[in-house]
């Protein structure tokens, strides 16, 4: 059967990000390794040919951890969208795991298309970032193969993750009963609370597990540089439980949030609205939160490495000499780098907050019907998407301060031949382009939504179907 | 030996069916004690005021619902603590239904729709079942429309489209839920014609929930609910027959 795959453009985005991500990385660090070996001062030091791939490896893993989320959270909206459909093709005599199956390989096919297409791109843009770096004079001209098996790597892992996040994210068609395609006579099943006793036991699993392991990294990270895929490993477990308890964790913050926008009844329905269904808001938060924690992380571990490096060029500045410029290169392309995970979070974001509009119709509908005016209600989307976005920043600003200083403590910690506490870098100017940033994702998330919202009519909300 | 409902020539059985939401002071119900048997190859229509529990009883006649006491038939079938496996592989193979907001697949056209219970069922039609549908594209005047996706189409084909789709696989028993309730007057008399010629013609048995008084005078039996239990069995009635004893039930009331 001919599938409508238009709902999933945004799983197919998100691959194709995560592809052109992990792709791009392997061509670029292999084209710095290159570069390094061939450098007479660098050459000499194998650690930073031992560092470069793991350093790699822990970004690609981190961007396809983030996809999956993502992409997990895309599917449960779209199938939010698509329960009328699943509906009537039960009612018909399709099974659930049929109906499932099918949303599981939809996912398949887009994460292969996402995977093929990314690894295009992220040739051609590994290319042109060497011709540009050559150029310049930035880097001198290197001697790398493009053609490179390595590279397929991500891109298998980002098919196989988009395969297995779509099922995962897929487990709502379970939950969708026959019954619903005959409308009106009957309402929409409620998220089933049984399941999540299993679930927030799983989570507090999860997140004492990866501490110790998290802590573990750190430990074995102050003699060896392996700690931090240990510790990466302990991050990526306790992340896991965070986001997996997101409905708990979530509400909370989303509260407190709520507060700070006063007391006008726009602002109040729209707290009332980011607490009510916390299965929605965490849906919707989780992949800014993600976004955010992996930026903080990412800024603080380099603030921390960059305060390393600039105390050994202080103690000892003619062994360091050039060391600066290399830093301050791979931060600048990792920072880029880094961005494209925030982006794929942001792509959440948006997606899931215009599809929870375009699922609330009838309630908009409802709510002009009572009087509430099309600007009022454009206000109270815009407080809505302010509130998520606040919550979700601030969230991610402390888990990714935590996370931040264990990467760098476990990467860093012996890597100067004994072990030593990594004191926390605070990198004040990438926190003051985050909140800028989380601003305008409020805007750009909320500009469709309103603009939808402002268009119900009250009638909607009076029509049964 | 324990009589079976179809030795009593019944295409479907409920027994001492009920149906309770809520619990306490809140308790609704919607169906209080309702037995009764569907005759094989009859059109029954199941009338009744708004809340009398028409759909209730039909959901749950087509395994969509569970009851909270009773039992169901479908056949010799006793379908009412099957599971949801078994009512999926029941729903595809032995049920049809028709609706009134139509229900069919956006994305599909009308081939794809009518074909779909196939499809599901992971078999192509025999040759047998190939030659019977090609007769219903021909009885339903969807020849020409074959290629065409529902949007495409006015209501009453559409509606036309839905019940080829209820007939393909030849069920036990089609559900017809309000089937003229979107469709002007003409359109809806033609629907429903063609509803009754398909019982008449092939022996197709077929439950239509209505409170239309128009479309229940085309069925062959006429089954009256309010407040949840059956309030009077007629046979074929006309239209101001049934009008005035839905009248007389709204004004006891």
């Amino acid at each position: 059967m001919r599938a409508r795959l238009k709902d999933q453009i945004p799983t197919l985005l998100v691959a194709l990000l995560a592809g052109t991500f992990g792709v791009l990385l392997l061509h670029v660090t292999g084209m710095l390794a290159v570069a390094i070996a061939a450098d007479s001062v660098t050459g000499e030091s194998d650690t930073v040919a031992l560092m470069l791939p793991v350093v790699a490896w822990v970004f690609i893993v981190i961007a396809i951890y983030v996809s999956a989320v993502v992409t997990s959270n895309t599917v449960a909206t779209v199938v939010a969208g698509r329960t009328r459909l699943i509906a009537l093709l039960r009612l018909i005599g399709s099974s659930a795991r049929a109906e499932r199956g099918r949303i599981a390989r939809e996912g398949l096919a887009v994460g292969f298309a996402g995977a093929a297409a990314g690894v295009l791109l992220g040739t051609l843009a590994a290319f042109g970032l060497e011709r540009v770096a050559v150029a310049t004079g930035v880097m001198p001209a290197v001697d790398y193969q493009y053609l490179n098996v390595s590279v397929l790597l991500p891109a298998i892992a980002v098919v196989l993750t988009t395969w297995l996040a779509s099922w995962v994210g897929s487990r709502r068609v379970l939950r969708v009963r026959p019954i619903e395609a005959i409308g009106q006579s009957v309402e929409s099943g409620r998220e089933e609370l049984v399941r999540r006793r299993g679930r927030n036991i799983a989570a507090v699993v999860l997140v004492v597990l990866g501490t110790a392991l998290l802590a573990a990294g750190i430990v074995v990270g102050l003699v060896r540089p392996e700690g931090v895929l240990i510790g990466l490993l302990g991050g990526i477990l306790s992340f896991s439980g965070v986001v997996l308890a997101a409905h708990v964790v979530m509400p909370p913050v989303l509260r407190l949030v709520g507060r700070l926008f006063g007391r006008s009844p726009a602002a109040r329905i729209a707290a009332e609205n980011a607490v009510r269904n916390p299965e929605r808001a965490s849906r919707m938060t989780i992949g800014l939160v993600i976004g955010v924690t992996l930026v903080t992380t990412f800024s603080v571990t380099m603030e921390s490495y960059r305060a390393m490096i600039h105390a050994a060029i202080e103690a000892q500045p003619e062994v360091f000499a050039g060391v600066e410029g290399m830093l301050n290169v791979t931060i600048a392309i990792f920072a880029v780098l880094i961005g494209f995970s925030a982006l794929i979070a942001a792509i959440g974001m948006v997606n899931t907050l215009s599809l929870s509009v375009l699922q609330r119709t009838r309630e908009l509908g409802l709510l002009r019907a009572l009087g509430f005016e099309a600007r009022q209600l454009r206000g109270m989307i815009v407080a809505e998407a302010a509130a998520l976005t606040v919550a979700a920043t601030l969230t991610g600003l402390v888990l990714g301060f935590v996370y931040g200083w264990a990467g760098a403590q476990a990467l860093l910690g012996g890597a100067q031949g004994q072990p030593v506490f990594i004191f926390p870098g605070i990198p004040w100017a990438m926190i003051g382009i985050l909140v800028v940033a989380a601003g305008l994702l409020t805007a750009v998330a909320s500009i469709a939504p309103a603009r939808r919202a402002m268009r119900v009519s009250p009638v909607v909300a009076l029509a049964t179907d | 030996m324990q009589i079976q409902p179809s030795d009593l020539g019944l295409i479907a059985r409920v027994a001492a069916l009920g149906k309770r939401y809520g619990s306490g002071a809140g308790q609704v119900t919607a169906l209080d004690d309702v037995s009764l048997g569907l005759r094989r190859g009859e059109f029954t229509a199941i009338m009744g005021p708004s809340g009398s529990g028409k759909s209730t009883l039909m959901h749950i006649m087509a395994g969509l619902d569970t009851p909270s006491s009773g039992q169901v038939w479908l056949g010799d079938t006793e379908i009412t603590s099957l599971p949801d496996s078994a009512l999926t592989v029941l729903r595809r193979r032995r049920v049809g239904f028709i609706f009134q907001s139509f229900n069919l697949v956006p994305t599909l056209d009308v081939r794809g729709n009518v074909l779909l219970p196939f499809e599901l069922d992971g078999r192509k039609p025999s040759l047998d079942e190939r030659m019977w549908i090609e007769e219903l594209y021909e009885v339903l005047g969807l020849k020409s429309r074959l290629g065409h996706r529902p949007h495409e189409l006015s209501g009453g084909q559409q509606q036309r489209v839905a019940i080829a789709r209820a007939l393909a696989t030849r069920p036990d028993l089609v559900f017809a839920d309000e089937p003229t309730g979107n469709l002007d007057s003409r359109t809806g008399r033609e629907v429903l014609g063609l509803l009754a010629g398909a019982s008449a013609g092939y022996g197709q048995s077929i439950a239509m929930v209505t409170h239309d008084p128009i479309a229940a005078s085309h069925a062959d039996r006429i089954l009256y609910l309010a407040d949840g239990r059956i309030v009077r069995d007629a046979g074929r009635s006309t239209p101001e027959e049934i009008a005035s004893f839905m009248l007389s039930m709204e004004t006891a009331a």
